[in-house]
């Protein structure tokens, strides 16, 4: 193998296919990463087993091959070179890769690339293709609420629906759901449901480069994996099998009171009661209050307090409909919902102290994220 | 007084309790001598604990009319004639103690039909005499009912556990045999409740499954080669190793989920669960157990299972190859079929120090000054904890402080336990808890025994934050959980904490919700905390009402006094 790239080019490539390196393994190849040639571009490749990400570099090829070597060396040592370009060669029948850059040289150990686990392809199945910046906002708005621990492996993925020309994702964790509807921008064939690991998600969303505009996704046919294709780069991720909750049941259907609220004001004033709710589980209190007249609108206050702290109350104006409401949720969970929020106003639904809540953007209707409140006394 | 033979009454009392220790030894025999008669049902229906009533039926071969009063006479069998037959044991029962010692402590009465008879006959008995014989239309069979156990030896009456602890035995001799048996359809209704009920299709995993749910069945693996062998009770040697383990990320606290049976008869033997213990070397953490059902086929010749009056210990000839034979089968077992480990963050889980090593915590390997500490603790039992600065952490497990008088070490797991432990008391005593409900009621599956256990009392869960109620057979729905255990797998505190009653008698529930919540919500050893948040670790330490030890009596702190320091430095 003989090769050269630039500096600049081999460093943000080996920062994209970085964080698929296995972190802790058994199988001590995928600390590795894999250099191949291909046609006239060079291939990095890295895999922990559940997720691979492939980028290819524009390079200008001698001689054909390939070989894997340890990935936070190789990252490390290239990210330090001065910005020129770089020789790749790996002398006939040597294990042994050699990094040229300007005046700086290294020789480092690899491993056989036959050796390095096969990256499934996933070509044929159900095929689509969604705009970025529907995609980017949508895992944003869902995949926090992802369960963070195992006991139920299928939580800890969102749940997407693939119909016709709409992707529906969906995460919950037993205590909150999230659900955001989005368009395809190419209808898929037939209706199907996978679960994706939300780590997955989350690198999806790192990887997708601002000057893309849509990104091509494949399902397998036995729905055992997934691809998504950028310009550069490939990911491919296993993905969770198992049942996915019927989470549509859990979204109430009618509520006794309904808080129109500005999303900053709302989130300023949960955050400065999660201050005071270190102590007590985040336990914050909202409590909100119709307006007394036509004139006078309503409002909601938002409390915490802790046995050895002490108390705070915030106050905010809004538009109450309804009933008097008390509800305390876990402040956390309202911190999250609200900071990914990118509408000005949203409508909070309750219907007693120990029914969910809902939180809506106020003017879309793509977006519901349930949350299960705390019991508390008042 | 003079010597005198007992009595033939008092000497069968006595004999008697060798063999019936208590109900479900009962239970063992009856159900053992249904076995041996070749029945394909078994349906075990008991009260009271099993005091008030135990009924055993049987489709098996029955009793010949006229060998019936015969069976209850001491030394009666009809499965040994010779002392040679001995070595060729293949019945559970052969020593003719079993019914005759049931007859002495309890009022017992057999209806049973053998094959090619009319109809049945009907005996009962009291203090072990015949008081009435009579014609009975049976199917055939046999229905051995006891009633009022131990009412004439009120001495072991007396030692009797609670209803509760004798039914988890009563469910646990029975899931036993039908883990033993799975070509044998087991029912067992206790107190009316239909507790475990088999299919009898002879495969071992749907006896697992009904045993212990289908969640520990899902990861049982076979043990290799075992397909066709687990029915064999007559091998040859060298033993032949059958059975299911748990996969090595399947684990419990206690090893009530070890079941060892020599040609498929119940026995515990401790060299054997650590042959198996042995074999999981490495996978499981430390004070976890594994989950292991294994049957040891080997020719009765080779093992003597005469050493133990109710036959729970066996002995073998040759001890080591079987122990080998053991080790190496589930060894086999969990390295070819084990399922790879998943990638995923692994974090530390807390087990309960045996008692026996609690004096070692609190060493400071320095000779003279080492006992300061532990003797300090001891002049001030609530002694409060001084301000502390946090300098840093040690293996992402101690915190390092500065106090007034040297250096303070805090083990971060045992200091939080504390805290979250004083917090759930303080909380469960004001009736004033966080609870944080759940989106969707989650199913919760639990064992014949777990189920008697949290039976008795899931009510105390509540107090503690838990919404949970029964939802039909064996299962509990949870609505709600307390608030500390948000992103904690709470599943695994209820389980654990079951395991912790079963062991310990479940006589202070509420002091064992404490700890096993505080145990399952404390931040663990191994995780790297921000400064921020062991300062704050700290703080709460300060204002817990007993900070120095953890709700298991672990110290939380270890102090290297000033003066210590300067003796070990040699600067005075």
């Amino acid at each position: 193998m003989k090769l050269s790239c630039t500096q600049e080019n081999l460093n943000r490539g080996l920062g994209v296919v970085g964080r698929a390196v296995a972190a802790r393994t058994t199988l001590p190849i995928t600390n590795n990463v894999l250099l191949a040639t291909d046609e006239s571009r060079l291939k990095l490749v890295a895999t922990n087993l559940e997720m691979a990400i492939s980028h290819w570099i524009g390079a200008k090829v001698e001689e054909e091959g390939d070989i894997t070597v340890p990935a936070r060396l190789l990252t490390e040592f290239v990210s330090s070179l001065p910005s020129d370009k770089v020789d790749l060669s790996l002398p006939a029948n040597s294990k042994t890769l050699e990094v040229t850059c300007a005046r700086f040289e290294a020789r480092i150990s690899g491993v056989d690339a036959k050796d390095f686990p096969p990256i499934p392809k996933v070509s044929e199945g159900i095929n689509t293709r969604v705009e970025v910046n529907h995609l980017r906002q949508g895992i944003t708005q869902v995949v926090f609420a992802v369960a963070t621990e195992e006991s139920r492996p299928v939580l800890t993925g969102v749940d997407a629906m693939f119909e016709g020309d709409l992707l529906t994702l969906a995460a919950a964790d037993g205590f909150r759901l999230a659900v955001y509807k989005l368009p395809l921008a190419t209808p898929v064939s037939e209706k199907t449901e996978v679960i994706i690991p939300g780590r997955t998600l989350a690198e999806v969303n790192r990887l997708m480069g601002d000057d893309e505009e849509v990104i091509d996704i494949t399902v397998n046919p036995n729905k055992s994996q997934i691809l998504f294709h950028m310009k550069n780069t490939e990911l491919v991720s296993q993905l969770v099998q198992g049942t996915f909750p019927q989470y549509s049941q859990l979204i109430p259907q009618s509520s006794s009171t309904k808080v129109v609220v500005d999303v900053a004001e709302f989130l300023r004033a949960t955050r400065t009661a999660s201050i005071f709710a270190r102590d007590g589980s985040g336990i914050v209190r909202l409590v909100a209050t119709p307006g007394s007249g036509e004139l006078t609108t309503g409002k909601i206050t938002i409390s915490a307090r802790s046995e050895e702290l002490g108390d705070d109350v915030g106050e905010i104006d809004a538009t109450v409909e309804g009933e008097e409401a008390k509800i305390a949720f876990n402040g956390k969970y309202i911190i999250d919902v609200l900071s990914v929020l990118r509408e000005k106003q949203v409508v909070l639904e309750t219907t007693n102290p120990s029914s969910p809540g809902v939180i809506r953007p106020v003017g879309v209707d793509n977006y519901t994220h349930v949350v299960m409140p705390m019991f508390v006394q008042w | 007084m003079p010597i005198r033979v007992l009595e033939q009454s008092v000497a069968a009392k006595i004999a008697a309790g060798e063999v019936v220790e208590r109900p479900a030894s009962v239970v063992k025999e009856l159900v053992e001598n249904s076995l041996d008669a070749g029945a394909s049902q078994v349906s075990v229906e008991t009260r009271g604990g099993g005091v008030s009533l135990i009924r055993v039926t049987d489709n098996g071969s029955g009793i010949p009319p006229g060998e019936i009063e015969t069976a209850f006479d001491r030394y009666a069998t009809s499965k040994v004639s010779t002392i040679e037959d001995l070595d060729s044991i293949i019945t559970f029962g052969f020593r003719g103690e079993a019914l005759p010692s049931i007859a002495a402590v309890a009022v017992v009465e057999i209806v049973t039909c053998a094959a090619g008879e009319s109809a049945g006959d009907l005996v009962s008995l009291q203090n072990g005499a015949v008081v009435e014989h009579r014609s009975e239309g049976h199917a055939r069979g046999t229905t051995v009912t006891v009633r009022d156990l131990f009412r004439s030896v009120p001495a072991r009456l007396k030692f009797l556990k609670s209803t509760t602890t004798e039914n988890s035995h009563i469910a646990r001799v029975v899931s036993e045999c039908a883990l033993a048996f799975p070509e044998v359809r087991f029912a067992l209704a206790i107190d009316g409740r239909s507790v475990l009920r088999t299919p009898g299709t002879g495969q071992l995993i749907e006896s697992a499954i009904e045993v212990y749910g289908l969640q520990v069945a899902r990861d049982l693996l076979d043990i290799k080669g075992s397909d066709d062998t687990w029915q064999g009770g007559n091998a040859t040697a060298p033993p032949v190793v059958t059975g299911m383990v748990g996969s090595p990320g399947l684990s419990r606290a206690n090893r009530d989920y070890l079941s060892f049976f020599v040609n498929r008869r119940s026995i515990s033997s401790r060299s054997l669960a650590w042959a198996v213990e042995e074999a999981y070397q490495g996978m499981l953490m430390t004070g976890r157990h594994p989950v292991a059902i294994v049957n040891i086929a080997i020719p009765p010749g080779e093992v003597d299972v005469n050493i133990h009056p109710s036959k729970a210990e066996v002995k073998f000839r040759d001890e080591r190859t079987v122990f080998t034979a053991v080790q190496r089968a589930v060894r086999g077992t969990l390295v070819e079929m084990a399922p790879v480990a998943r990638i995923e963050d692994t974090t530390a889980t807390y087990t309960t120090p045996p008692a026996s090593t609690r004096q070692l915590w609190g060493t400071v390997p320095t000779d003279a000054g080492a006992t300061a500490l532990p003797m300090e603790t001891a002049h001030t039992p609530i002694a409060s904890l001084p301000a502390l600065r946090v300098l840093g952490q040690l293996d992402s497990t101690y915190i390092i402080a500065e106090g007034p008088d040297g250096l303070y070490l805090i083990d971060q797991h045992a200091a939080h336990e504390r805290i979250v432990y004083e917090k759930a008391r303080r909380q469960q005593e004001q009736r004033q808890t966080d609870v944080q409900g759940l989106l969707e009621p989650v199913p919760f599956e639990v064992g014949p025994r777990q189920d008697e256990v949290l039976r008795s009392g899931y009510r105390q869960l509540e107090e503690f934050g838990f919404a949970i109620e029964p939802f039909g057979d064996r299962t509990y729905l949870v609505r709600a959980i307390p608030a500390v255990l948000d992103g904690k797998d709470w599943s695994a505190m209820v389980r654990e904490l079951i395991d912790t009653i079963i062991e310990g008698g479940g006589d202070n529930w509420s002091e064992d919700i404490a700890v096993t919540l505080a145990c399952h919500s404390a931040v663990r050893a191994g995780q790297t905390l921000s400064d921020e948040e062991m300062r704050e670790l700290i703080r709460q330490l300060e204002q817990a009402a007993m900070p120095r030890t953890c709700p298991h009596g672990r110290p939380t702190v270890i102090h290297l006094s000033s003066r210590q320091l300067q003796k070990e430095f040699r600067r005075i």
